[in-house]
């Protein structure tokens, strides 16, 4: 079978390059926007998931994780005597002042535990040991606050809240959907930190349970236990996390506005081209017909070439997108480019290239063959 | 009779005005004839060409071809027929330009439902017969003007459509050039026993027709 659909496409060259590049930009650009949204909604949930808990316990109605509210720290007495929970500890999240050596005050989200190594978390320590953080006024930072806070380094010390803390330890990939570097320091000291408000006070409860515990059933008898709070599983507490972000803000909204524009860019690109390409080959559309072949064959020819062009676009779009992945880490942002977005933008493309094709398959439908016969 | 065309009318709305085109034409085609339909511009030739290889629809009138009665209110059916039965020249050749001259044969026989190997090698058969051997896979633009008309006759020929039709063949060639092709159109019509129908101004073809008929405002003379 020939392939006039290919070799019509390819025979103009320049066309095809601009076709194809204004694909990639598309590609490229949709990528660049759902990939550094895809980092910011991991950097939403990214210590949920990180933390190895089970089950999450929160105040009444908090939206996610960084919006925290206090309720009393006994409460973790109650979960650690239902049936199943393995061990339950008290989690305290919250924003504090962090004094710079400039002497400018910045927000440091700090998380408090009693014993953070239990909980593996945080899970990427490059320097320090967790366990002293127990022994006094210390803290963990993220690698990440120096470009906030600028260069900073284990030994130093840091006013945060007006106490003098010492940096004991870095972590690397602890991030905030607010972009606020995070801190990690003991529960007692947080409490102390966080003044009177804070006495005898939590903002959550992690819960990891037994193996082969029921976690449905555990999650109901820990809200049974506590009306008074709301009681999560960590993919439905991480998902909650993330998607307050999306529905309860314009982020998802602009997100969404820009993918649809990168993707109008596109169709109307390739729309543009392949209708100019189907009206400069009207004659040879003409003498399909003329020659006995239908409407169907001429919008196979065109389908096909918004098919290759989708294909051959997509390719040449996924490699800046990949590109850019370290050139933004740099800058520290997170570029997520997954196998299932990958997926999903492939099918994309192409049906933004057939929607594109379908304006030229109007014009090809009034097609008379008897302009064969005109010079 | 290969062709029948019997009291074809055909009229265009322009405006508010009715144009008769075609009044009442009727003519007929055998196997391995060649008729030259002769006629000033406006005639009607072109129409009735179209009519008769299934592009337009009359008015009235019937056009039968091998016996079989074209309907003309379906498209798909006419579609069916340029497929089964008929074989274009036009006066600009009409190639396709990214398609080498076998591709070009090759496609038209796709459309025919002719494929892979069969289609290959039918399309060599008419491209050696029309003395293309040595420019199979050449494109359009690497062809000359006579060159390229001999393929346009090659994908007519080729699939064995029982008719012809030829639209100006020698109009865009020179007259030594455009005698050789008509020289070899006849040929082969004849050879495959062909019916062939030439629309045109060109004198020359006359002397390979067998029938000249003349066309004036719509009406055989």
């Amino acid at each position: 079978m020939v392939d006039l659909a290919r070799k019509n496409l390819l025979h103009d060259k320049l066309r095809f390059v601009i076709t194809v590049s204004g694909v990639a930009f598309a590609v490229t650009l949709i990528f660049v926007q759902i990939g550094l949204f895809g980092g910011l909604l991991d950097n939403a949930s990214v210590t949920i998931d990180h933390l190895d808990a089970d089950i999450w316990v929160t105040s009444s109605k908090t939206p996610n994780i960084d919006f925290a509210h206090l309720f009393p720290e006994t409460s973790v007495q109650r979960v650690r005597s239902v049936p199943g929970v393995a061990r339950a500890d008290n989690l305290i999240v919250s924003f504090m002042f962090i004094s710079l050596p400039n002497g400018a005050r910045e927000n440091i989200e700090v998380y408090a535990l009693e014993d953070f190594s239990r909980w593996h978390f945080p899970w990427n320590v490059v320097q320090g040991n967790l366990d002293d953080l127990r022994r006094g006024r210390y803290f963990f930072l993220d690698e990440s606050a120096a470009r906030r806070f600028g260069p900073f380094a284990v030994g130093e010390y840091r006013e945060v809240l007006d106490y003098r803390l010492k940096i004991i330890g870095t972590t690397r990939e602890a991030l905030s959907f607010t972009t606020t570097p995070i801190g990690f320091m003991d529960y007692r000291i947080a409490q102390t930190l966080l003044g009177r408000e804070w006495v005898g006070r939590t903002t959550y409860i992690v819960a990891k349970l037994a193996p082969g515990a029921d976690v449905a059933a555990a999650k109901a008898e820990i809200q049974r236990r506590l009306p008074h709070n709301d009681v999560y599983t960590t993919a439905e507490w991480s998902r909650q996390s993330r998607s307050y972000w999306v529905e309860s803000t314009g982020i998802g909204f602009n997100m969404f506005m820009t993918v649809l524009l990168g993707g109008l860019v596109g169709i109307v690109i390739v729309a543009q081209t392949l209708y100019t390409s189907t009206m400069e080959h009207i004659k040879e559309f003409g003498t399909v017909k003329a020659i006995g072949g239908s409407n169907a064959d001429i919008y196979k020819i065109l389908a096909e070439q918004a098919v290759i062009s989708a294909v051959v676009g997509y390719a040449l779009g996924l490699i800046p997108a990949f590109a850019l992945v370290p050139a933004m880490a740099k800058g520290g942002l997170k570029l997520v480019i997954t196998p299932e977005l990958m997926l999903v933008v492939f099918v994309g493309t192409v049906a933004m290239c057939l929607l594109a094709a379908m304006v030229s398959f109007r014009k090809v439908a009034t097609i008379d063959p008897a302009l064969v016969f005109r010079g | 009779m290969l062709l029948e065309a019997t009291d074809i009318h055909k009229t265009f709305q322009e405006g508010r005005e009715t144009v008769h085109v075609l009044n009442g034409v009727t003519l007929s085609l055998a196997r391995g004839e060649i008729v030259s339909l002769e006629g000033p511009s406006g005639s009607g030739k072109t129409t009735l060409l179209s009519i008769i290889g299934c592009i337009l629809t009359p008015t009235s009138g019937r056009v039968v071809i091998e016996q079989h009665g074209v309907n003309a209110q379906h498209q798909g059916e006419l579609a069916r027929v340029r497929r089964q039965y008929i074989g274009f020249v036009f006066q600009q050749f009409n190639l396709f330009p990214a398609l080498t001259a076998l591709e070009n044969i090759e496609y038209a026989l796709n459309i025919k439902g002719v494929k892979g190997v069969a289609a290959q090698r039918e399309a060599e058969r008419v491209l050696v017969a029309v003395g293309l051997a040595e420019r199979l896979h050449f494109l359009p633009r690497d062809l000359s003007g006579g060159q390229k008309q001999r393929v346009a006759v090659a994908r007519a020929l080729a699939g064995n459509s029982p008719l012809i039709l030829a639209d100006e063949p020698t109009a865009n060639l020179d007259s030594v050039t455009g005698g050789q092709v008509l020289e070899m159109f006849r040929a082969l019509a004849k050879q495959e026993n062909r019916g062939l129908l030439i629309v045109t101004h060109d004198p020359k073809v006359r002397a390979v027709a067998d029938r000249v008929l003349k066309i004036e405002d719509g009406r055989l003379i």
